[in-house]
């Protein structure tokens, strides 16, 4: 009789679980995979400002994509190309210069606490240590150049970096979703164009 | 019961069959214990349910850019610069693979002159040599540290006081070809009243270089074009192994012995032990060491009267009539009157001006062994005020060289602390070759280049800067090289450009050739009556031979862990030097292998395990150079550590004992060989670490077939069966298969081709195939129980009796087979067959039932034991960012450097231009002095790997399996034997 009452509380149990599991099940992931993944930046690059208001292209900065199997961060000396003229936003540029004249005085030149860091780390000869976002296993080999060559979009992996203010891991990345976009390539074809995107282990395993 | 063809080991040879030994079959203790199956399973369910999927989160990893990103340098993009190879004198043109700012890899320059492409096994470990935590990080001032301002104030002052005191000052050096060193050393030793510089070579051609100052009026070391050689005759010299220049000498002979060629050079080696050009040789004659120098002198009769009593002495005398102007007599031995015999020999052939050139002759071996007795003499007596030796450890490499200590102010420049650097006042930490800026003239009229490739890891400088410190002007290195290339190279290239196009068109191609400097055109001198060889009559006893390795050298490489785990090509033994003795003195003296002998020689005793050695003569012990060497201590702890772990090293905590002190000054040459040496018993035993019988391809006994057929691994044919009517093979259709035709091959389809004509078994493409796949070091312990983890072996038959058996190289390695029984039974498809032709390994799928291994018929599959990658930080520069390090538990294989395919093939598709063949180079080919191996892509008709693959010689390794492998080979081609002495063909 003990027993029975155990199963019946065992049964209801379980049940309960699993009811409040289904619900969770859907936005399991394997241990690991970092979808929404959005670390804080050493410093508050936005690329809804750079990306999307600026309209500067992805391979202005992330140039090695095309070169190289990494995309790779710029260096500073990059950054620099365009900050050794421009030391804020527009926003906080016009407020001194407002305010400037309601003091009348030359408006000082200010830098935004960002760049700030920017110039200081350039000063100290030290690189930024950017947190990185997205980051496949040492044994996956991706290659960018492969994916820029067919042309597929930076954003169709990202998604829309252009509106990140911070950027976050848009995609699942992993291997299920990196081998239906090549099966689904190699039926659909990629920008109208026949490709053969490899299912071989070896593609990105050696 | 019948013998296999080929053997492997004396033991195979006795027993006529294989012993069963696979490190998949060893026994297997059974745990009992007391719970039954139930219980167990019960167990495990409810442990089940304790099972937290927390899981494991992922650190947070950095991305950190350059601050300034230079030029041209894109993260994950390789770039290659033109370099010359400073591990040993022979000077190998290099292409250093560098990635993200620092070198990882070299390969030969495909262009260069004298390696054309190939780069040796000491070569491609060097990479190791710059990665070394054990390296000096900064110069050492009487026992402490100090800055370079200190040490040079130091030498300064002394420097001083011997300029004014006239006090003896001697630089030790081994040879310096690099004409910016020359000119800084003249600089430096100019300013003191009695300086000298001595070259000394640990492995000395000096007889050589004197002999031609009586024979040609110049101190000369001619340069061997064994390209143009039809008949070549060695005496004691291993030129395919070790000799003076190895890549360049296997490059010519290969070219001379193709079978598909016109003309096919007829090579003879007259030794006393088996060396590695010994076992590619037509014929051998195997005669005691003391009886070497006899037959020079009977052959320089013979060639001389065209006549000998001796039958061999008049066959080379007959082959080398009938190739007057294209024989080559060459010979090793330390004997000034029997080098003049050669020399005269050559001579008379009018070899001279053809295979041996004169006026462009070879700056490889410098050394005067006369010029190093006077100076140990003068140390000996306390002459000597200022004693610098830089890239040299005489200590260790000569008989009496811890002389160098009696010196006033030993100033040592050295990479390590050797045993020179050990004694030494002042030691200036050298930087390793691919940090420094220098330059090479390995032959005269080629000029090459030594680019750094990266920065100095640690506060060390480059020769050239230590004495233009001393000199008192310091300089940069690069501007002392540029200096001296405008103002002796540049004028004598002649070229229609300024300084400076022409110095980048140097860097880019790593060399330049140019018109030699003008000097004495050597000739011969009359013929003056000279001493025949002094006959001695032999002493009673051993005669022991004392040899360089091809992986070791003179030692000086002994840091190096791949070096010391490569096999050697001959006896497979890794890890250790041991007296190689002939089967029949060894069982004579009752010894097997392991098991250790007494060597006594005038008072100095070695102790080392016996190695019977097939091929070998009865009164012969040979030793190897260069172990025992105190930089070896840092082998301690290599290998994993776990409860049955043995040590690497020796009881003396070293690997191998020097034999260095056996050798001997014999008027006032350096020799390498005793007479009237003692060989005991001892009684004890070691074993060593041979791969000989490890992974055999051969049946074992219990599962042979009632028949006895046994399996062609290696096949042979001779030059006539190749030469008779079609070159091409008889396509034969394939045997009836159960397969599915899932495999259609519709892209690229790779395949590879070996010649084992060509292979010499040296072994350069083992340790490239380590450098390029992080193929871990696992130590001599792990290698006893047949666990090394190369990828690539070269596997070594005998053939014929163990008194003068013939030899075949075999380098195995993964044949990614069509039918791959390793596929079929992996649980967790870890292994599967790509679209192109690979069997790949996936090793993140792997979870290591090792099954793959066990069904592997060519046994190439490597397991990891252990976790055999080790946590070191500097000696990690050293890993291919491209290829994955395996961790413990996964099995591993050869790839056919699919990262190197993947990488070509983005490439092409990223601009837009179709793979050629050649285009993809596997580390193996690439490497590889002799060519042996071609990879490529079978789908091209056009490709070279589909005409080899077509070609009359081509077979399959155990082809009966029916296996479909992707890898041919190609017959070795042996010398046509006269009529009556038929071989068998098993």
């Amino acid at each position: 009789m003990n027993s029975r009452i155990i199963t019946i509380v065992l049964a209801i149990g379980l049940g309960l679980s699993c009811v409040l599991l289904a619900f969770k099940l859907g936005q399991m992931h394997l241990p690991g995979n970092r979808q929404g993944y959005s670390p804080a930046q050493p410093i508050a690059y936005s690329h809804r400002l750079h990306a999307g208001e600026m309209q500067i292209p992805c391979l202005y900065c992330h140039f090695a994509a095309q070169t190289s199997r990494h995309a790779g961060v710029p260096a500073a000396s990059v950054c620099m190309n365009c900050h050794k003229e421009v030391t804020a936003s527009l926003g906080a540029l016009h407020a001194e210069e407002k305010l400037a004249a309601s003091e009348s005085r030359k408006p000082r030149p200010i830098t935004s606490p960002e760049l700030q860091k920017l110039y200081d780390a350039i000063q100290r000869n030290q690189p930024i240590a950017w947190a990185r976002v997205h980051a496949l296993p040492s044994f996956v080999y991706f290659d960018h150049r492969a994916h820029l060559v067919v042309g597929i979009a930076c954003q169709q992996c990202h998604g829309p970096v252009e509106t990140m203010e911070r950027v976050r891991q848009f995609s699942d990345l992993s291997m299920g979703w990196c081998v239906n976009c090549h099966r689904q390539a190699n039926r659909t074809g990629v920008g109208g164009a026949r490709v053969h995107a490899s299912t071989d282990c070896s593609t990105c395993h050696f | 019961m019948m013998r296999e063809k080929y053997w492997r080991s004396l033991e195979e040879w006795r027993e006529a069959s294989a012993p069963d030994r696979t490190e998949f079959a060893e026994p297997h203790v059974e745990i009992v214990s007391g719970a039954d199956r139930r219980g167990f399973l019960k167990a495990a369910g409810f442990s089940f349910g304790s099972m937290m999927l927390a899981g494991c989160s992922r650190t947070a990893q950095k991305i950190v850019p350059n601050v300034v990103q230079p030029e041209g340098f894109i993260p994950g993009r390789a770039v290659y610069y033109a370099s010359t190879c400073g591990a040993c004198s022979a000077a190998c043109g290099v292409l250093v693979k560098v990635r993200d700012g620092r070198p990882i890899k070299l390969e030969g320059n495909p262009d260069h002159p004298v390696s054309w492409g190939g780069l040796c096994a000491v070569g491609q470990a060097s990479i190791l040599g710059l990665y070394d935590r054990e390296r000096l990080a900064q110069p050492i001032l009487q026992g402490k540290t100090a800055s370079w301002t200190e040490v040079d104030s130091f030498l300064q002052a002394r420097f001083d006081e011997a300029r004014r005191a006239g006090g003896v000052v001697r630089l030790l050096t081994g040879t310096v070809h690099s004409p910016t060193e020359l000119e800084w050393i003249h600089r430096f030793l100019k300013t003191f009243r009695d300086a000298r510089h001595i070259e000394y070579d640990a492995l000395s051609s000096s007889a050589i270089l004197d002999a031609h100052t009586q024979t040609h009026g110049a101190r000369i070391l001619p340069r061997y074009r064994f390209d143009r050689a039809d008949v070549i005759v060695a005496i004691d010299a291993d030129f395919l192994g070790t000799w003076i220049s190895p890549v360049e000498f296997t490059h010519g002979y290969v070219a001379s012995r193709s079978p598909s060629g016109t003309r096919y050079a007829w090579h003879v080696q007259v030794e006393s032990r088996m060396s590695l050009s010994g076992s590619k040789a037509d014929r051998r004659i195997i005669l005691a060491q003391s009886d070497l120098a006899a037959f020079v002198n009977d052959l320089s009769d013979a060639i001389r009267t065209h006549n000998s009593s001796r039958a061999e002495v008049a066959e080379v005398a007959n082959r080398l009539h009938g190739a007057r102007g294209r024989g080559l007599v060459i010979c090793g031995l330390q004997d000034i009157a029997v080098q003049v015999l050669v020399n005269r020999m050559n001579e008379a052939l009018g070899n001279y001006g053809s295979t041996l050139e004169t006026d462009r002759a070879s700056r490889q071996r410098r050394g005067s062994d006369r010029e190093l007795a006077g100076l140990l003499a003068e140390l000996r007596d306390g002459r000597v005020d200022v004693l610098i030796v830089a890239g040299a450890n005489p200590v260790f490499e000569l008989p009496g060289g811890e002389a160098v200590a009696k010196a006033k102010l030993l100033v040592v420049h050295a990479e390590r602390m050797d045993e020179t650097a050990a004694k030494a006042h002042v030691i200036s930490a050298a930087s390793h070759w691919l940090e420094s800026w220098s330059d090479a003239e390995p032959v005269e009229g080629i000029a090459s280049v030594g680019q750094p490739c990266i920065r100095p890891l640690y506060q060390t400088r480059s020769w050239l800067e230590a004495l233009s410190a001393w000199t008192g002007h310091p300089k940069a290195a690069l501007g002392l090289v540029r200096d001296k290339w405008r103002q002796t190279i540049f004028p004598r290239v002649k070229p229609s450009v300024a300084f400076e196009q022409f110095w980048e068109k140097a860097l880019r191609d790593g060399f330049v050739q140019h018109e030699p400097i003008p000097g004495a055109r050597p000739a011969a001198v009359a013929m003056r009556e000279m001493e025949l060889p002094r006959t001695t009559s032999p002493r009673d006893g051993f005669e022991l031979v004392l040899y360089p390795k091809t992986a070791l050298l003179d030692g000086r490489h002994a840091y190096n862990a791949w070096l010391q785990e490569l096999a050697d090509p001959v006896t497979k033994v890794a890890w250790d030097n041991y007296a190689c003795l002939a089967p029949g003195a060894a069982a004579k003296l009752g010894v097997a292998a392991g098991d250790m002998v007494r060597i006594e020689c005038d008072g100095h005793i070695l102790e080392l395990p016996a190695v019977p050695q097939p091929g070998q003569h009865e009164r012969t012990v040979a030793v190897a150079l260069g172990y025992g060497s105190r930089l070896t201590a840092r082998f301690a702890n290599v290998g994993p550590e776990w409860i049955e772990a043995r040590p690497t090293l020796n009881p003396k905590g070293l690997v191998g004992e020097n034999a260095a002190p056996m050798l001997a000054f014999d008027r006032g040459l350096l020799v390498y060989s005793r007479s009237g040496v003692q060989l005991s018993k001892i009684g004890k035993h070691v074993e060593l670490a041979c791969t000989q019988e490890h992974h055999t391809l051969t049946v074992p006994e219990r599962l042979k077939p009632a028949s006895g057929a046994t399996r062609p691994i290696v096949q042979e044919t001779t030059l006539t069966q190749i030469r008779k009517a079609g070159e091409r093979r008889v396509t034969e259709p394939p045997p009836p298969e159960l397969w599915p035709p899932d495999h259609p091959y519709l892209g690229h389809r790779w395949a590879m081709v070996v010649d084992l004509n060509a292979c010499t078994g040296c072994g350069a493409c083992v340790i490239a195939c380590q450098a390029e796949n992080n193929i871990p070091v696992v130590g001599k312990d792990e290698m006893r129980r047949k666990r090394e983890m190369h990828w690539m072996r070269i596997d070594r038959y005998y053939s014929g009796t163990p008194d003068n058996p013939q030899v075949a190289h075999q380098p195995m390695f993964c044949q990614q087979c069509d039918h791959a029984p390793c596929e079929t039974v992996c649980p967790v498809l870890a292994t599967s067959h790509s679209d192109e032709g690979l069997n790949q390994q996936t090793y993140n799928r792997c979870v290591g039932t090792r099954y793959c291994a066990n069904n592997c018929p060519y046994k190439v599959r490597r397991f990891n034991w252990f976790e055999y990658s080790r946590e070191d930080r500097v000696a990690n520069l050293a890993l291919n960012p491209d290829v994955t390090v395996r961790s413990r538990g996964v099995m591993e294989k050869c790839t056919f450097c699919v990262q190197r395919i993947q990488e070509a093939k983005i490439e092409a598709k990223r601009t837009g231009r179709q793979l050629c063949d050649g285009d993809i180079q596997t580390a193996c080919q690439q490497t590889c002095p002799a060519k042996a191996i071609v990879f490529g892509d079978l789908s091209d008709p056009r490709s070279e790997v589909s005409r080899l693959m077509a070609s009359k010689r081509r077979y399959r390794v155990l082809e009966e399996l029916n296996v479909r492998p992707a890898v041919g080979y190609l017959q070795i081609v042996r010398a046509d034997v006269p009529d009556g002495e038929e071989k068998e063909h098993g």
